[in-house]
């Protein structure tokens, strides 16, 4: 399968979705220039990689990887650097939006300081996440122009969908003009797999495994997404045979703990075939046992994803 | 399970609290946690209901609770020893229809009523606006306060995105049907003067250029909005300002649910700090699902098991401590940007899915202070 330009991560809360994003921009960066966007403006996966908010352009967040430069509030400057980090927000969106729209600037200028300026929002719900995504195709449309990738740390699964899945909104609201040919390029953009694709983390646990296959369905059912792996996060090795275990009878809490490692082991194996037999590609991240996931730990993940995810992936179409 | 400590226990915080609304970041367990502290303080011999946002399939079973009906259930509490007076009662909140009643409650008249209900950017703004489970879950929390038999209300809280999606709910709803800028879409045309009139032409600018833009005729679907929905502000009003008494009142307990990971502090801080802004205070930060204590190390040496499944032993103590020291960091650095002396307490990790009543008694039970 070819990799799509854009690839957005999301998954449950807690299930390592920034550090996955910010682990997958550094493998990505290594092959070719790459933008990692948050849409929330905490800037989560750049601060995972060590990288403080208006840090020096060239600064390094790993040894073989550079950033470029750090623009809060916009993501339409394009750069040398191997790794842009980008922050996405609705309102700057929504501003551009409406700059586009009412050309007095003295006008917009006032509006978007009124209050009244939540009408045009209230009027038309989800028109902000709308200008988000669409702000997305055109990122992908440019990585495809200038062979660059683009990382997106998106929102947890929930919001994530709400986000999709407005296109579709839009176009049912607005059946012709303007708004309705974006809502439509909008959908192409979501359904075609060289452009863009779904990497959703999950975490070998009941809820966050019931959420991401029946997340994998809505994105690929009710939004038409092709292009969908899933991020098994946290995978312990089993370490200990059930023969083995039995034989600790007398071990009390060790026993305890050498079961909790095999029932991890376990259910990890389980969720790898449940997303499977869903249909989706799986890559598998080991649990990291340190005190804290430091810059040896991002690497490794980095590793596992490029081998899991970007080897053997077709090059991009441009 | 370690005992309570006498530096803060949860059952005589909330001896007479009268609420309790649990708040976090999404996928930190505040549904299983609201489920546990109702339980506790139920089985303590209190009356309590328990409101849930959107409960897992398994917490649905383990409340024996039917996603379906949105009035409060009945939960059998046999057989977990619970003291005389103990009462539960769980719900599931559906915003949609909360917003339908609210609207038949504060509507002028049946025809202004009919005529919101059909509105498409009322069916929009129901379904699809953020903010709206958030609104209606605070809507619902008054009409539970009516009961006076109720002693405790445990709130569970829509993830949210901001921090304070849920506390500021009412603001935002009542800012959206403000009258001054209802005024401002539903006056004639010409009528206004001054800076608002510029306001006024703009905001029209921009819906008309929308109009030119989609065809969708915004504008008049906006001025009826507000038009139909202007009668309605007093209501509005005075339902917000209930709900900003009420988790303001003394006998409100607000708890910050988290867990003990590195990502999870800057989210924690930012919601203490919001709490804070609104001159809120957090009664109480729970740390979810914390691994549970490790065996010593010496019971290994003597153990009668072979050499190597002994060094397996060790290696995964060293994992588990591996993690139990990121926890203690994650705990560190979260005391280190929480207001000082708000009380920290744990409920641990079952290793699995709270399944039954049992195990969320369990995990109200060994909820304990962190030291």
């Amino acid at each position: 399968m070819a990799l799509p330009r854009l690839i957005f991560v999301t998954g449950k809360g807690g299930t390592g979705k920034s550090t996955v994003a910010a682990a997958l921009a550094c493998a990505m960066a290594r092959r070719r220039p790459t933008t990692l966007a948050d849409l929330d403006g905490r800037q989560s996966a750049a601060r995972i990689l060590g990288h403080q908010a208006g840090a020096a352009p060239d600064a390094r967040v790993a040894p073989d990887v550079r950033v470029g430069t750090n623009y809060p509030g916009s993501a339409t400057t394009i750069l040398d650097g191997a790794l842009e980090l980008a922050t996405l927000t609705p309102r700057a969106e929504l501003e551009a939006f409406i700059q586009r729209i009412v050309p007095l600037r003295a006008i917009s200028r006032r509006m978007l300081k009124s209050r009244t300026f939540g009408y045009v929002t209230a009027a038309l719900p989800g028109l902000e996440a709308f200008l988000m995504i669409d702000r997305l195709r055109l990122i992908a449309g440019r990585a495809a122009l200038e062979d660059r990738f683009a990382v997106i740390d998106a929102p947890a699964t929930g919001h994530a969908l709400e986000l999709l899945g407005v296109a579709r909104t839009i176009e049912s609201l607005a059946p012709i003009g303007t708004l309705n040919r974006l809502a439509r390029a909008v959908e192409e953009f979501l359904a075609d797999r060289n452009r863009f694709g779904v990497v959703l983390t999950v975490l070998p646990e009941e809820l966050a495994l019931r959420e991401a296959i029946a997340a994998a369905g809505t994105l690929h059912d009710r939004l038409g997404i092709e292009s969908i792996s899933a991020i098994l996060n946290g995978v312990a090795p089993a370490l200990f045979t059930s023969a083995e275990i039995d034989r600790m009878a007398a071990l009390g809490g060790h026993r305890a703990l050498a079961q909790r490692r095999r029932a991890a082991a376990e259910f990890a194996v389980h969720a790898r075939r449940e997303l499977k037999r869903a249909g989706l590609e799986v890559v598998e991240l080991p649990m990291q046992y340190a005190a804290q996931i430091g810059a040896r730990e991002l690497a490794a993940m980095s590793a596992a994803l490029a081998a899991g995810l970007l080897e053997g992936a077709a090059p991009p179409a441009r | 399970m370690k005992p309570q400590t006498p530096s803060f226990d949860l059952a005589r915080a909330l001896g007479d609290r009268r609420l309790v609304i649990c708040l976090g970041p999404g996928g930190v367990g505040k549904t299983t946690l609201s489920a546990a502290i109702a339980i506790g303080d139920a089985l303590g011999g209190r009356a309590v209901d328990v409101m849930t946002v959107d409960p897992a399939p398994r917490l649905l079973d383990a409340l024996a609770l039917d996603a379906s009906d949105a009035e409060p259930q009945a939960v059998a509490l046999d057989g977990l020893g619970a003291r005389r007076g103990a009462r539960l009662r769980a719900l599931k909140l559906d915003p949609k229809a909360t917003f339908d009643r609210l609207i038949e409650r504060h509507a002028p008249s049946p025809a202004a009523r009919d005529a919101i209900l059909a509105d498409r950017i009322y069916r929009n703004l129901s379904n699809a606006m953020a903010g709206v489970a958030d609104y209606m879950a605070m809507e619902r929390l008054l009409e539970l306060t009516r009961d006076a038999t109720t002693g405790l209300i445990v709130l569970d809280t829509p993830p949210a995105r901001e921090a304070l999606d849920f506390l500021d709910a009412p603001r935002r709803m009542l800012e959206l049907l403000d009258s001054r800028a209802v005024a401002l879409l539903g006056v004639r045309h010409g009528a206004m003067r001054g800076p608002l009139a510029m306001l006024d032409l703009a905001a029209r600018a921009v819906l008309s250029a929308f109009d030119r833009l989609t065809g969708l005729h915004l504008l008049g679907d906006v001025q009826s909005f507000v038009r139909n929905f202007g009668g309605m502000y007093a209501g509005f009003a005075a339902r917000a300002a209930e709900a900003q008494a009420l988790i303001r009142d003394p006998r409100s307990f607000i708890v910050l649910v988290t867990t003990a990971e590195a990502e999870r502090v800057e989210q924690a801080r930012e919601f203490a700090a919001a709490l804070g802004a609104l001159g809120l205070a957090v009664g109480a930060i729970a740390i979810n699902r914390l691994m549970p204590a490790l065996p010593a190390p010496a019971a290994l040496l003597s153990a009668a098991i072979t050499p190597a499944l002994k060094r397996k032993l060790a290696r995964n103590l060293e994992d588990y401590a591996a993690l139990r020291a990121r926890e203690a960091g994650a705990i560190a650095a979260l005391r280190a940007v929480m207001p000082a002396g708000v009380p920290l307490i744990a409920a641990p990790d079952l290793g699995h899915e709270p399944r039954t009543l049992a195990d969320l008694a369990a995990i109200a039970r060994s909820l304990h202070a962190v030291e």
